[in-house]
């Protein structure tokens, strides 16, 4: 059984700044690191590898070819090799041209039983990438899965909580699945294992590699375009004081509460 | 000729619809103008009626495909039925509530039509027939504005709570429009049980007592404790407070991207850095109780006690008994 | 492209600092209150690979030299020294097993080095800081050593369960042995209550007639001073480290604080006497820093390094000291209360003008090693 988890590198802080001059986004300085929610996913993976003999776990991801600091950190965890696509047609693309080439690098892979993301990133903080690739695949998906099992030879069952419902869903393989962060603890890469995940395979693919319609990469394949960026203000309102002793203003606080039907 | 097309994806909510739905409606109107007619996409059983339920909010047309499988259907399913109906009307701009059902199925229906999603929307606006979404990113510390020039339908989901439900006049044209339900027989719903939502992480809860430097004692922990839970509400802390053994990040509000927005927030001796402010601005009602009458916390409170921390908190679990 | 190396150590710090964000810190002002490391504490750190972060691959270790691993624990200690000291003296012990021990002996022991902490043991009641003043003996029977002695203030000692001992094996001649708490003879003493470091215990072994080979013998009979003072030297660049990670601590905690508060309406930032402090307080970091790592490049490139390793622990100890000092100061009260972490740094970085020689001793070594250019 294979398994595939997208992953995606991020700024290491969401501290970022706008550049003064430009408007723009000032990520100088800043390191990369994988998503946290995708450590989740590869957790998930790595959990059905260690129940099963037969499964192995690879990761994909879309960027610079620093990506591949984040695919060695997934293979220190466990994970068995890394596939990076890195080529500059595939720079300033939104989610559906993402979608589009880790859908068709995944259908080169050819033969993943499961496909398996983080909820969202935490720098666009979309969760979109996952379900677009389901579609491309044709496959079915199951999002924001809270817990995941194999529940037979070819079909897993996951429960999915929605703002009023516990779902329990049946999905025959292959599947596309998306997983909350508090399906569990994702496992630390240890000294060892981050030695020796320098001699895993990292498969790195450029445009050539594999099959793609130009009119569909990059910023030209988005039909999203980001025209302002700032950064937000602290909203102020108008304040109206609690006075006297601690007592008093206990009492004046208590009152506005109700008010508000608070308490 | 007729007005171009605003949709709201109607979402239901166990037997009711979804409120993010109603508040969606109100603001598509006031985006709509004269310009745009604001039509509502129903999909439910041929038993249910949740229509008299959205007229109320006063869409310019309540637009029902029936079929007794969507209650239970999956999100590949919802997104073909949509599909069915865009490739009909030809809408102008689609509106999801970025809820987990809305975010599920967006990008699904995004992905087939070859078009622009913007996710989680903070605000909405047109300049003519190009909707500008503003979206937060880096956990709500920077906001985007974002815009899908060449294609149609324009897509976006809008974060709950964002806008305000308003009831309004005018009597909605209810009409049927019939789809063909595909289903996916790969995948199936086999349970659904309804949840009571009960607040895991400072970020679920709707009240909260957030404690900071000046709120650290172990005295003032323990009647903060009491306090959240007269309120049936839980403690959050600022940054400084997660040195302390007993909190962890996960109870931090601000920064790491524990963005809250809780009915009431009740502050104890914070001061309020920016990405606190940022972090916790959204709440209902803010108090805020610090010693320091210039802390900037007191610029984004409705309420303000310039005194101390343990002494208000005393006060106040006094009154409540 | 990032050599393998580089790319590694990267990783490697990314995860402690990770791990120390999420799993140390949150216990480093309980394991001060209660004298320990928390339940289930080390099981967690030992099941993540740290034992091994410096054992050879060969023998089941991640490998990593001896400046990131110094720089591992500069990072640990800025969540908590004790954990840091603990790794610190399981490593110096790694180091002379490896510098010293026979292949026999390193593959016979070494494996277990990821899942058992080893110590290093010189002290007694009777000698500390003077070698020859210690009563613990090796004395030859057939073809057998025969272990005596009591040994104590042993970082990690109770923790442990493989010691190196310094023992005489003759009036005027020393030499380590290497036993596991598993030899009949062997058991512990009483663990010391220290004012500092308190999650890692410091405690005392007893060995009554414990046999051990040939094989269990570090080096050549004699070698006792030698291998003494090599494991000084490791653990003193380790220290350095440490106490860097404290200094850092105590940085943050400062410029926090300055950063947020106000005397009257003046902010802590715009007064000179918090300028003065907290430029003291990262000069005194930085200069540590510096001496440790140049002591671990020196060692990593196989030329000496005991007088640098003495610098490092001679300065940076009396240098966190000051540093949490004036640290104290800038937070006042809160500096001086113990819901807070200064006074425990203060007292943690304390422990180190003492441990692995005195700073008086450290002086003498420097001094000895400049008369001798």
């Amino acid at each position: 059984m294979k398994i595939v988890v997208c992953i995606k590198q991020v700024p290491e802080t969401n501290d970022v700044k706008i550049d003064p001059v430009t408007h723009n986004l000032d990520r100088r300085g800043l390191a990369g690191v994988m998503n946290p929610f995708d450590k989740n996913a590869i957790e998930l993976a790595l959990t059905l590898k260690d129940s099963r003999d037969d499964v192995q776990v690879a990761l994909l991801t879309m960027g610079p070819d620093d990506y591949a600091e984040s695919l060695r950190e997934g293979m220190a965890m466990g994970a068995d090799e890394g596939y990076l696509l890195s080529d500059r047609a595939f720079a300033g693309a939104d989610t559906l041209a993402t979608g589009y080439v880790i859908a068709q690098a995944l259908k080169k892979i050819g033969d993943a039983d499961l496909i398996l993301f983080g909820r969202q990133a935490v720098d666009a903080d979309t969760g979109q990438v996952g379900p677009i690739v389901a579609e491309f695949l044709h496959q079915p998906q199951i999002t924001y899965a809270a817990s995941l099992r194999l529940s037979g030879a070819n079909e897993v069952t996951a429960e999915r909580l929605l703002e009023d419902t516990k779902q329990t869903l049946v999905a025959q393989l292959p599947a596309v699945v998306s997983v909350r962060s508090e399906l569990n603890t994702p496992r630390y890469p240890t000294p060892r294992n981050i030695q020796l995940s320098f001699a895993k395979p990292l498969t790195v693919w450029h445009h050539d590699d594999l099959d793609l319609d130009d009119s569909r990469l990059g910023q030209a394949g988005s039909p999203t375009i980001v025209t302002k960026v700032y950064a937000p203000e602290p909203v102020k309102r108008e304040l109206t004081p609690l006075t006297g002793t601690p007592s008093d203003a206990a009492s004046q606080l208590i009152t506005a509460l109700k008010n508000r039907q608070l308490i | 000729m007729s007005k171009p097309e605003l949709w709201v994806i109607a979402e239901r909510r166990l037997d009711h619809v979804e409120p993010t739905t109603q508040q969606l409606i109100t603001k598509a109107k006031g985006l709509a103008g004269d310009h745009f007619s604001v039509v509502t996409i129903l999909l439910e059983a041929t038993t249910d009626h949740l229509e008299d339920e959205l007229s109320v909010y006063g869409p310019d047309e309540i637009r029902i495909a029936r079929d007794d499988r969507f209650p239970t259907a999956t999100d590949a399913e919802l997104a073909d039925a949509i599909k069915q109906l865009v490739d009909q009307y030809q809408p102008n701009s689609i509106l999801f509530g970025a809820t987990i059902t809305g975010r599920s199925i967006a990008p699904r229906l995004q992905a087939k039509l070859q078009t622009g999603l913007t996710a989680d929307c903070l605000d909405l606006r047109f300049d003519d027939e190009t909707l500008v979404a503003t979206k937060p990113s880096y956990g709500d510390n920077i906001m985007c504005e974002i815009i899908c020039p060449d294609h149609r339908p324009q897509m976006a989901t809008v974060r709950p709570n964002t806008f305000v439900a308003a009831p309004a006049a005018g009597a909605a044209t209810v009409t049927d429009s019939p789809v063909t339900f595909h289903p996916v027989d790969r995948l199936h719903v086999t349970a659904a049980t309804p949840v009571v939502n009960t607040a895991t992480t400072v970020g679920d809860a709707s009240r909260v007592v957030a404690l900071g430097r000046g709120a650290a004692s172990a005295a003032t922990i323990d009647s903060a404790t009491k306090l959240a839970e007269k309120l049936g509400g839980r403690i959050g802390v600022s940054r400084p407070l997660t040195d302390q053994p007993r909190f962890t990040h996960d109870d931090q509000i601000g920064q790491s991207g524990n963005t809250i927005h809780p009915e009431l927030i009740v502050n104890f001796g914070i001061s309020g850095a920016v990405q606190y402010l940022v972090g916790m601005q959204d709440s209902q009602t803010i108090v805020a109780v610090n010693a320091d009458e210039n802390a900037p916390i007191f610029d984004v409170a409705d309420y303000g006690y310039v005194g101390d921390a343990q002494a208000f908190m005393t006060a106040l679990l006094a009154q409540f008994n | 492209m990032p050599s393998t190396t580089a790319a590694a150590e990267k990783l490697l710090l990314q995860m402690v600092d990770d791990y120390t964000q999420r799993e140390i810190s949150p216990q480093d002002m309980a394991m001060d209150a209660a004298g320990d490391f928390p339940e289930g504490f080390l099981a967690k750190l030992t099941e993540t690979g740290f034992l091994g972060i410096m054992l050879p691959q060969e023998f089941g270790g991640a490998g990593f030299g001896p400046e990131v691993t110094a720089t591992v624990l500069n990072h640990i200690a800025r969540g908590n020294a004790s954990t840091a000291v603990t790794l610190e003296g399981h490593f110096k012990t790694i180091d002379q097993i490896l510098k010293f021990g026979t292949p026999a002996l390193q593959k016979q022991l070494l494996p277990s080095a990821t899942e058992r902490i080893f110590a290093f043991s010189m002290t007694e009641a009777s000698g500390g800081s003077n070698p020859m003043g210690i009563s613990s003996t090796a004395t030859r029977e057939g073809n057998h050593w025969v272990l005596n002695g009591d040994k104590i203030m042993i970082t990690n000692g109770g923790l442990a369960e493989v010691y190196c001992v310094l023992v005489k094996t003759a009036p005027h001649e020393l030499s380590v042995f290497v036993v596991d708490q598993d030899m009949p003879g062997f058991s512990f003493g009483k663990r010391e209550d220290f004012i500092g470091l308190r999650g890692t215990p410091v405690g005392e072994i007893v060995m009554d007639h414990i046999i051990v080979d040939d094989d269990h013998l570090l080096g050549k009979v004699g070698d006792g001073g030698l291998i003494g003072d090599s494991a000084h030297d490791d653990a003193r660049i380790l220290m350095g480290a440490v106490l860097t990670g404290i200094m850092e601590h105590e940085l943050k905690i400062a410029t926090d604080y300055a950063k947020e508060r106000k005397a009257g309406n003046t902010p802590l930032t715009d007064l000179q006497v918090t300028h003065r402090k907290v430029a003291d307080i990262a000069l005194r970091k930085e200069t540590t820093k510096l001496l440790y790592q140049r002591a671990a490049q020196l060692k990593a490139a196989g030329q000496p390094y005991s007088e640098e390793a003495a610098m490092a622990k001679a300065h940076g100890s009396r240098a966190a000291v000051s540093a949490g000092d004036d640290t104290l100061q800038i937070l006042a009260g809160y500096g001086y209360s113990r819901e807070y972490p200064v006074e425990h740094l203060i007292r943690d970085a304390r422990a180190m003008e003492i441990a692995e020689g005195t700073v008086e001793k450290m002086r003498s070594a420097i001094a000895t090693a400049e008369f001798n250019k």
